[in-house]
């Protein structure tokens, strides 16, 4: 059941640059705070959020990092794959460089197409929007078997449409493990939407506490926490803890498919540090927050009837709306969100939906930014 | 022999002199993960296979896993950041985001013969700078994540030219007195973590960049390399889990200094 999260965002109140390139510090963002209980809103600034924390609670944090997702491929006219061999890849890999510039080596038989990875799927294969250079974005004649040639001789072979979510296509790299993403980062970029005024460097796409690679897109709540704030948070016993579930893409570029963005299956894992913290907080009457929606999505996939959790891996396809209970989390820190944005649904298991539309108007009047790079949002 | 099984571990500049005896003694010593890191592809290979060779014959195993070790080789530059974010973001996919010790190891001395810094071509410093001040920064900055939660060990690697200005030595000499800074800074920065930062000035030694930088001089006076690598296996160890903001000099008593206090520690 959907709730009706429709207002209209002023275009101005996209963040087209990161806070340090607006002049202020990253955790300077403006910071909306509302009470779960009362539905009282509070206008503060990020690096004040220690005030409606207290001692016992544990920010949970997703330490993935960000991938340079967006490739730049040339469909390949003789149709071979250039292949590499990966038979020493699983115990020591040799990640070297052919040499040549990216642009150079391409061989652009057919059409080109800017590649975003979307997820990594547990086959070793992987789902990515396909976005042709040239006219219709979806209309150069993408198809299964279709030979993906990239720089440094990376291929992809296009193995089929997703069911799922039909922009995505699974591809399978002629590399794989540590030799694909070492090239993933020679050859890729942050994918970048058109409200971002440029293209900045990987670095600004990434929390300061991001660790193992795999996010398509950066995690973006915790993107305005320092390690001075952490620091001083942990002084005051607010722990952290962090849980790895690598984000898709937030758009298919189809306006009907991502008003409706349908649940894409995403890898977690909840380390046993994090579950133990997580269970001894609550043992001692402290709060369980999470740092951005995914957090939610790992926690609330993992959890047991009595709230307890273990050590997990998986994949979760966990949709949270106004019907579901949180059983594993008791608020959130998250970014401002689209008009329609499924993340909009999963903010409405903390609040009914009449309290988010009011925050949200306050947000617009008190010109706050909404994106990646925009400020936030404490659901307390 | 075993001081650092379980520890996965990063070093940079590992093809050749010190880098490589790091590599070849960590590997002795028990190290479940090496990330090798230089900028020339095919010597880093041969450390590898010698790697994988002591691995395979590793003796007396305290656990089935120790006769096995991930070992990842990565060609790049640390004087470029962009090459600085694939080094930890492919070690960290290979250690599956755990990282218990970084040697920022890799150092350049600039041109050779080095000219003294009224001549020094504004290029070359930058170049100098870049690798040996501003690399081990980005890489300390990017890797700290992974080691914060369970702690981890950094260990700089400098030079008496970091704490003497010798004519002739300039940027190189500088970089290593930036070096020195740094690592009490970010040591002090991490005083409340689990996180320890020390550095070592290795002495002289008898390696391919110090006989480039001082060509008329005798090597075979100087060091073996594989003789001063004892100082970091005990940084990288469990051993020094207390120490940080030290600095030490790998060819004195290092040990009577560190138990005297001689070190200095940060503010």
């Amino acid at each position: 059941m959907r709730a009706p999260f429709t207002f209209t965002l002023p275009p101005e109140l996209r963040a087209k640059e990161p806070p340090e390139r607006r002049g202020i510090r990253r955790d300077q963002v403006h910071l909306l705070v509302i009470d779960r209980a009362t539905g009282r809103i509070e206008d503060s600034r990020f690096d004040k959020i220690d005030a409606y924390l207290r001692e016992n609670d544990l920010l949970v944090f997703n330490s993935s990092r960000t991938l340079p997702a967006s490739l730049r491929g040339c469909a390949g006219g003789c149709g071979g794959a250039i292949s590499r061999d990966p038979a020493d890849a699983a115990a020591q890999s040799s990640l070297r460089a052919v040499g040549s510039p990216p642009e150079a080596a391409l061989h652009a038989h057919g059409p080109c197409m800017e590649v975003r990875l979307a997820e990594h799927l547990p086959d070793g294969s992987w789902l990515a929007l396909l976005l042709c250079e040239e006219g219709d974005p979806f209309g150069c004649g993408l198809r299964a078997g279709m030979e993906v040639e990239f720089a440094e001789g990376l291929a992809a072979t296009v193995i089929a449409r997703d069911e799922n979510i039909p922009r995505l296509w699974r591809l399978r790299f002629s590399i794989s493990g540590t030799e694909l993403v070492d090239l993933i980062y020679r050859l890729g970029k942050p994918i970048r939407y058109e409200y971002v005024s440029a293209p900045w460097d990987l670095d600004y796409y990434q929390t300061v506490y991001a660790k193992e690679p795999g996010s398509a897109e950066m995690p973006s709540a915790g993107r305005a926490f320092s390690w001075k704030l952490l620091l001083d948070l942990k002084r005051r016993d607010i722990d952290s803890a962090y849980v790895v579930l690598h984000t898709g893409l937030s758009s298919y570029m189809d306006d009907e498919l991502d008003a409706r963005h349908p649940a894409s299956e995403e890898e977690y894992f909840v380390s046993a540090t994090t579950a133990e913290k997580i269970n001894r907080s609550r043992s001692n009457g402290g709060r369980v927050i999470a740092v951005g929606t995914t957090v939610v999505r790992a926690l609330e996939s993992v959890v047991d009837v009595n709230g307890g959790l273990q050590e997990t891996q998986g994949y979760t396809q966990l949709k949270i709306d106004c019907q579901h209970r949180l059983k594993a989390v008791d608020g959130l820190l998250t970014g401002l969100h689209e008009p329609e944005a499924s993340h909009l649904d999963l903010l409405s298991a903390f609040l009914p939906a009449e309290q988010i539309l009011a925050a949200y108007e306050e947000a617009i009047q008190r010109r706050y930014l909404w994106h990646e790079f925009g400020d936030l949002n404490l659901i307390l | 022999m075993s001081k650092l099984a379980g520890k996965n571990i990063l070093i940079t500049g590992a093809s050749q002199g010190l880098g490589r005896e790091m590599a070849l003694r960590f590997a002795r010593e028990g190290a479940a993960g090496l990330s090798l890191v230089a900028r020339h592809i095919d010597q880093l290979n041969a450390v590898r296979d010698e790697v994988c060779e002591i691995v395979k014959n590793r003796i007396d195993p305290p656990s089935p896993s120790y006769g096995a070790a991930s070992i990842v080789v990565i060609e790049a530059d640390v004087s470029k950041p962009r090459d600085i974010e694939r080094i930890v973001a492919t070690t960290l996919a290979q250690f599956k985001g755990r990282l218990d010790v970084l040697v920022n190891n890799a150092s350049t001395i600039g041109p050779a013969p080095m000219p003294n810094l009224l001549d020094y071509p504004v290029e070359d410093f930058r170049e100098v700078i870049d690798t040996n001040l501003i690399g081990p920064f980005l890489l300390i900055k990017n890797a700290l994540p992974a080691m914060i939660e369970r702690g981890g060990s950094i260990i700089n690697v400098t030079s008496d030219a970091g704490q003497i200005g010798y004519p002739g030595w300039g940027a190189y000499g500088i970089s290593k007195f930036g070096l020195e800074g740094m690592s009490q800074t970010w040591a002090s920065e991490l005083q409340e973590t689990n996180v320890r930062v020390n550095w070592v000035d290795p002495g002289n030694m008898n390696t391919a960049m110090h006989r480039a930088a001082e060509p008329e001089e005798d090597p075979t006076q100087w060091a073996n390399p594989a003789s001063v690598t004892d100082v970091f296996v005990f940084l990288a160890s469990d051993e020094s889990k207390n120490v940080t903001g030290k600095r030490f000099q790998a060819q004195e008593d290092w040990k009577a200094a560190l138990m005297k206090g001689a070190a200095p520690s940060a503010p």
